[in-house]
């Protein structure tokens, strides 16, 4: 009978609360949006497989050792932990109380020396760091798998319809004002008191806008590692809702004359030009903005990779099974965050509230943008093309191509669009390197 | 008071953050202009006849076939659909 009562007390069943379960429910609906309706599958499945890794009760996947030791370690162990992070235990209160109290300090408040201390103590008992937890520590905690990413996807970027219309970059630049639009409501919302964000948080939460997963895991991992989870969540869910976002602004914004503007066909690129492009973008980086180095450095490493056709075989790994690898354990790291105390709070629909409008405007600053260019220069622009402008590649050019298509069937903008769209790649990651300048 | 500070740094880095993106894309811009025109210039791509004229002879006798089944496939559907 004893111990089948242990075994009762050891299950998931008898310790889980009421935050855990929600979170699973959370991670069930995401593998629903992905499996059911392809929601960026490649990466909501692996999250959200991986927040329900972290709530499981009791295994502690997502904690670190010293979590983990103060979770569920005999009160013996508890003491020691207690003398090491410097806490005075009430003798007379239970284990429970004791748990608080030492999570209280090893979150908030504890120095540097006492938490390697308590965590020297809890590994010498024999706890370890949860498998979610290494790979967090790993992957994103030292911004390694953002980066790998954004060199696959340099090596999948085709800069040519950017090289034979450079001005496209323009669009990209205006789309970022979706980015810097959300920052300042983000800060405006702590200012009425609705919401309580910090200069940083708010960054991390406008750079959403810049609809550019890596990109937005990188700077919020440096500036805001707390908010990891939602962000990620909102940035590749919103991404997957780019078709469905971006239409009706685009459409309000622009007349049906506008949309048939038929663009004259972009001129052959040279490989020359090819090969010496990320290279340039890669100086102007080291001049002007070292710190969107390592995001535009991988990006155009990649990008190089691809076109100076000598290395063909590198170029297919950081594409192929490269970027796959990277993407499964980034997913997981980014679920290891889905955990109930920092994602059930109202800063999470909040980021999920900013998120949509940061697109959104981004979207309409884009469009705006190439009307503009449309008034000032001979060359006809189509403004749909501007709603490209928004990272989100391949997903935003298509959005722009199909929009086209439905006012002039025979005006196909997808080329013309995917120079914008690669524009705000370039863009988001400049947006980002001035945040991390300007906060980090 | 410490609201109106927050509000102020906001509204910088949004000055800052924009107008920064806008100065280096803009340079951007010209560098490419420039690089292109520079390339266009000195090192002009190779005339393409030569790569296509190794390329084309084996392809005709294959043509042939494929040329006839395209026009029957495109006769018969136009056939279909006209009416």
């Amino acid at each position: 009978m004893e111990k089948l009562l242990t075994l009762w007390h050891g299950s998931g069943l008898y310790n889980l609360n009421l935050g855990q379960a929600v979170m699973i429910l959370v991670g069930l609906v995401l593998l629903y949006l992905a499996i059911r309706k392809k929601f960026e599958p490649l990466l909501l499945v692996p999250i959200g497989f991986g927040g329900i890794l972290a709530n499981i009760p009791e295994a502690g996947l997502a904690l670190s050792a010293l979590d983990q030791a103060i979770e569920v370690a005999r009160p013996a162990v508890l003491q020691q932990l207690g003398t090491a992070l410097g806490a005075s235990l009430d003798p007379l209160a239970d284990a429970e109380t004791w748990r608080q109290t030492l999570k209280g300090l090893a979150h908030d408040g504890a120095s540097p020396e006492a938490l390697r201390a308590a965590r020297d103590v809890a590994v010498g008992v024999g706890y370890g760091d949860g498998m979610l937890y290494s790979f967090y520590a790993v992957a994103i905690a030292s911004g390694i798998a953002p980066l790998v990413i954004f060199m696959g996807v340099g090596a999948m970027t085709d800069f040519g319809p950017l090289l034979a219309n450079p001005r496209t970059l323009f669009l990209g630049a205006a789309a970022q004002f979706g980015i810097f639009a959300t920052l300042f409501g983000a800060v405006g919302l702590s200012a009425l008191g609705v919401m309580d964000f910090s200069l940083n948080q708010a960054a991390a939460i406008g750079i959403i806008g810049g609809a550019d997963g890596p990109t937005s895991i990188y700077v919020s991992s440096v500036l805001a590692p707390e908010l990891l989870g939602a962000i990620a969540v909102a940035a590749y869910a919103y991404m997957a809702l780019v078709p469905l976002i971006q239409p009706p602004i685009m459409k309000l914004l622009t007349s049906k004359r506008e949309r048939e503007i038929t663009m004259t066909q972009l001129r052959p690129v040279s490989k020359l030009e090819k090969v010496v492009f990320p290279i340039a973008i890669l100086l102007l980086v080291a001049f002007f903005l070292p710190d969107a180095a390592p995001l535009l450095g991988m990006f155009c490493f990649g990008n190089l990779m691809r076109e100076c056709g000598v290395v063909e075989r590198l170029s297919d790994t950081a594409q192929n099974a490269l970027i796959n690898i990277v993407t499964i354990f980034l997913g997981l790291s980014v679920g290891s965050k889905l955990m109930a105390d920092s994602f059930l709070a109202v800063e999470t629909l909040g980021i999920l509230g900013l998120g949509i409008v940061a697109f959104g405007i981004g979207t309409a600053a884009g469009v705006l943008m190439a009307k503009l260019m449309n008034v000032m220069s001979k060359m006809p622009i189509n403004p749909l093309i501007g709603a490209a402008g928004v990272s989100a590649v391949p997903m935003a050019a298509r959005v722009a191509n199909k929009v086209g298509l439905e006012s002039n069937p025979h005006n196909f903008l997808l080329m013309h669009a995917m120079g914008p769209n690669v524009a705000g790649v370039i863009g988001s990651a400049v947006a980002a390197g001035v945040m991390i300048k300007y906060l980090g | 008071m410490q609201d109106t500070q927050l509000l102020n740094e906001g509204l910088a880095l949004m000055g800052l953050g924009m107008g920064f993106v806008f100065v280096f894309l803009t340079v951007l811009v010209i560098v490419t202009t420039l690089m292109s025109k520079a390339i266009g210039r000195f090192f002009p791509e190779p005339p393409a006849p030569a790569a296509t004229g190794n390329r084309r002879p084996p392809a005709p006798r294959q043509d042939d076939d494929v040329m006839v089944a395209i026009t029957a496939a495109v006769h018969r559907y136009r056939r279909r659909h006209r009416r």
